[in-house]
């Protein structure tokens, strides 16, 4: 694969990540902020979005396998994952954490049990999908091109 | 002397300093954010985790007994280790003390004159209208992005020539001036090929060729 073949896969490959609705315009502006004096900022971000996700998910985890559940604890637990998920543009896993939410304040367990198993399921996914996006940019910078820039409409 | 593109305030002792913001979010990656959003707007920023870190950092509690030095002769108004606090923007929502509990006790302090913004992931009215009405200059709707930090433009220090308020990109002018040097440029030119704000609809998808 040539380098012209390997940025036209990367553009379509963004492409779809926008149009199914794992990312959202914040994303955009991430890549925005990034630039030659800070050419690493979107996976800097990411990578700590990657570390605190997962030290939410276990807290998550154990607070609901607790006999008694305290919904606040898991509420607050929620409630920053959907921060954190919204800050990077990862749009699907802050929809999952807005409904789970609602569940939350219901003191359901069985419906906030499988709220985390859908965040868990969606953050995996996106995590997957950026890590993709992210070797794809060092193919292109390792065999001496340029990451294009794309532009979407909403 | 070199034309530095930062936002440059005149200390009283005629030296030049940046605007420094004061960020307080217990989010490390909205802190950093915040923090490249800041940088990008020409601010020099420094990043706490909590309001009791903000508090410390503006030599307003006492390490040892954790009480609130209200009358504190160390501050010889907003200095802490030789440097200037010109905006404090705080999460409203984190763990112990609040954004709002932050911005009552910098407002009963010596710290009062200082603009607080405070930031928020929910949209509740009746939570903005209580942190205006305590004293907050803007309330911000989180994810921050670009166009938000515009919205602070007001609280920057003003100079005659300020060409920073419209999309106008003819900061070109104003690198002459010695001291008194507000160099919008980077801002402006950030504005021009920034994506638009949110409301906008953007430009039609480009394909590469």
């Amino acid at each position: 694969m040539d380098v012209g073949q390997m940025q036209r896969q990367l553009v379509e490959y963004t492409k779809s990540l926008f149009i199914e609705g794992y990312l959202d315009s914040q994303f955009l502006q991430l890549q925005q902020l990034q630039d030659e004096s800070n050419p690493s900022f979107v996976a800097e971000v990411v990578s700590l979005f990657f570390e605190d996700s997962e030290r939410i998910l276990k807290d998550l985890t154990f607070a609901l396998e607790q006999k008694i559940i305290d919904f606040k604890k898991v509420d607050a637990h929620v409630h920053q994952f959907k921060g954190s998920s919204s800050s990077i543009g990862a749009q699907r896993v802050k929809n999952a954490c807005i409904a789970f939410r609602g569940y939350c304040e219901e003191q359901n367990v069985n419906s906030c049990t499988r709220c985390l198993q859908q965040v868990k399921q969606e953050y995996f996914i996106v995590k997957n999908k950026l890590e993709t996006l992210f070797r794809l940019e060092h193919q292109i910078i390792g065999a001496g091109g340029s990451i294009p820039m794309v532009e979407l409409s909403f | 002397m070199a034309v530095e593109s930062e936002v440059v305030v005149v200390g009283g002792r005629g030296e030049k300093e940046h605007f420094h913001v004061l960020a307080v979010d217990d989010s490390v990656i909205d802190r950093k954010l915040l923090e490249r959003l800041l940088t990008v707007s020409s601010c020099k920023v420094t990043c706490v985790d909590s309001g009791d870190q903000a508090l410390k950092y503006l030599g307003l509690l006492d390490d040892l007994h954790n009480t609130i030095n209200a009358s504190s002769p160390s501050l010889h108004s907003s200095h802490h280790e030789g440097t200037k606090v010109n905006m404090i923007m705080t999460d409203y929502c984190m763990p112990g003390m609040s954004g709002y509990d932050l911005l009552k006790r910098l407002k009963g302090s010596p710290w009062k004159d200082i603009p607080v913004v405070i930031m928020s992931s929910e949209n509740v009215p009746s939570r903005i209208s209580m942190c205006l009405e305590g004293g907050a200059e803007e309330f911000l709707l989180k994810p921050l992005q670009l166009s938000d930090l515009e919205k602070l433009q007001p609280y920057f220090p003003k100079f005659p020539d300020n060409s920073c308020e419209g999309e106008s990109t003819s900061a070109d002018e104003d690198n002459d001036q010695d001291n008194n040097h507000y160099n919008c440029n980077s801002i402006s030119k950030r504005k021009a090929t920034s994506a638009e704000p949110r409301e906008k609809s953007r430009s039609k998808m480009k394909e590469y060729n």
